[in-house]
């Protein structure tokens, strides 16, 4: 591989880690806080970029405004999925949020392959050239996706650890009798945090739609990387989740050349079962949360 | 008529082999197994291909149960020691692994196009080959629901139950809970490697795309509608489950306007809310009530 190869393997990595970062956060953050993998977390990003296609192609809107209300709807799927499903069974062994987890995913699928059937949407994007800096070649689209999905983060990290949302999100996460003792209200801090995955998800659907195509199957197809990132990072870290979404989209489009690109899945899979393997704790992760 | 109901038979005893296992694993010992189906297409193809190479049936059987049990040993060893939610994410991801490998390394598989042909169990007996099926499949489950019985009662059985209530007290009182988890991880996937060899052999024609996720939930489904940890409860729900599969086949005639696709929509719909509202309001099985297993 020369060294013109390895650069643009590696910023295609980079974008597509930062991309996948956006759903292995909000996975994240359910973990730390309900408890739970969230297996929905992928259909939610599905959810998003759907709601965004329609909203593209029955009002016409600019890709920018299809995508901040395909964010509200998705949120509003979320927080009410929570509010149905996920509070009712707080309380109740883990497999029990899994398997409704599950549920929700094949239902949202089910509903969006049933009224916009199976094949591939694209969103209406203008076709630009790539810049090629001596072989390193740089998509525009990819460079904004990239700083969308940055920004997208950087606000969530903002409202982690520099507002009172974050704050009592994060005593609730390290223990829920002590913050209830401390006087934090659970019920519409939940509402918020569920709010909050939903549109994370759904930006990291858009994007996602952005960089290749929108599918029923997207949403599936990212879960497994998502959960591998959040593994890697070190369960309940959100700075943990980022650093492992980056790391493994590197190493995926690295080996690219060397398995081709169906095995992707498989790699992530690989990266996922070497971390458990070595270092279960992860790269941010506390041992206490894995035992 | 008879050819239909024998053949949705073998199907539904099938079901019940998978659904006998996973209660194994999760029912009797809270073992979070989402990658049923990894053990089934493991199955499925290790006796494929070993029959399409001349190996006599009843060997190629055995191997598939044992390559699948096998293969269970790594899974366990990596998640067993860690948090429940691991496995059932180390599992889900290895089925799709599974699959994905399937599907790409032709050489061995032949990829998308699956292996067609493939020897028929009691082809030679002609027309009453596809009840011979059946009875030999009956008489399994019936072997594996009479040892799950005894199995229960068991010293054995005993500590896998007291897995399930508290594996803290359990290693207090020095025994090894990993060790045992991962033999039972074992063995419910020998079986689901087993159901895959029925399969096989009386589909006669394999593909990886048979291998979804879906189906490792549609078990999760039986066994949950029949209410887990109780033998009674995993071949009931897997026959509701029939059921419900055959019968959203034909509820295709009375909802007029939908196409064969967007029936296969409905269903996924149908499975993903039964999913969540049996996990909601029947957490032991839909004629379980209240009381814990």
């Amino acid at each position: 591989m020369t060294w013109i190869e390895f650069a643009n393997l590696l910023i295609n990595g980079l974008i597509e880690g930062l991309v996948v970062a956006l759903p292995a956060l909000a996975m994240t953050l359910v973990m730390g806080v309900n408890r739970f993998p969230n297996a929905a977390s992928g259909d939610l990003l599905t959810t998003g970029a759907y709601a965004a296609v329609a909203v593209q192609w029955l009002l016409g809107w600019p890709l920018w405004a299809a995508a901040l209300l395909g964010a509200v709807i998705t949120a509003g799927v979320s927080a009410g999925a929570y509010r149905l499903i996920f509070r009712k069974l707080a309380g109740r062994p883990m497999v029990a949020s899994m398997l409704a987890a599950i549920g929700l995913g094949f239902l949202l699928r089910s509903l969006i392959s049933f009224f916009a059937g199976h094949d591939q949407r694209t969103f209406d994007l203008p076709l630009v050239r790539a810049w090629n800096f001596g072989g390193v070649r740089l998509l525009p689209t990819d460079l904004v996706i990239a700083a969308l999905a940055a920004a997208c983060l950087a606000g969530v990290f903002v409202l982690i650890y520099r507002t009172s949302f974050g704050r009592q999100l994060r005593a609730v996460a390290d223990s829920a009798d002590l913050a209830r003792a401390s006087g934090i209200r659970a019920g519409g801090l939940m509402i918020s945090l569920w709010l909050l995955v939903g549109a994370l998800s759904a930006v990291g659907g858009v994007l996602l739609g952005m960089k290749a195509v929108v599918t029923p199957d997207m949403g599936w197809e990212s879960l497994i990387p998502a959960f591998a990132a959040m593994v890697l990072g070190g369960i309940g870290s959100p700075v943990g989740a980022v650093l492992g979404a980056l790391l493994l989209g590197v190493v995926q489009e690295l080996a690219v050349p060397l398995l081709g690109p169906s095995y992707k899945l498989v790699l992530a899979f690989a990266v996922l079962a070497g971390v458990l393997l070595l270092r279960p704790a992860g790269l941010m992760g506390r041992v206490q949360l894995v035992r | 008529m008879t050819a239909y109901l024998l053949a949705i038979g073998i199907v539904a005893l099938i079901y019940c082999l998978l659904a006998l296992g996973l209660n194994l694993q999760f029912g009797l010992t809270g073992l979070v197994n989402f990658g049923v189906v990894a053990f089934f297409a493991v199955g499925a193809y290790t006796s494929g291909l070993l029959s399409l190479q001349g190996v006599p049936l009843p060997l190629s059987f055995a191997a598939a149960a044992v390559l699948a049990g096998l293969l269970a040993l790594p899974i366990g060893l990596l998640s067993l020691r860690l948090r429940d939610d691991y496995l059932a994410i180390v599992t889900l991801g290895f089925s799709e692994a599974v699959r994905i490998t399937i599907q790409q390394e032709s050489w061995l598989t032949q990829g998308v196009q699956g292996l067609p042909g493939l020897p028929k169990l009691f082809a030679s007996w002609g027309p009453v080959s596809d009840a011979a099926i059946f009875a030999v499949l009956l008489g399994a489950v019936a072997l594996v629901a009479w040892g799950t019985v005894r199995l229960t009662g068991s010293p054995f059985g005993r500590l896998l139950k007291a897995i399930g209530d508290d594996e803290a007290a359990l290693s207090a009182l020095g025994k090894d809970p990993a060790r045992f988890k991962v033999q039972v991880f074992m063995l419910g996937a020998a079986l689901a490697g087993l159901a895959g060899a029925f399969y096989a052999h009386f589909i006669t024609f394999i593909t990886p795309e048979q291998f979804i996720p879906l189906i490792t939930f549609y078990v999760w489904m039986g066994l949950i509608m029949g209410g887990a940890g109780s033998v009674r409860g995993a071949i009931f729900g897997s026959l509701l489950l029939m059921v419900f599969l055959e019968g959203s086949r034909f509820a295709k005639d009375w909802v007029p306007g939908v196409s064969e696709v967007g029936m296969a929509s409905l269903r996924l719909a149908a499975v993903g809310l039964a999913l969540i509202l049996i996990t909601l309001y029947r957490p032991h099985g839909l004629w379980g009530g209240g009381k814990s297993q």
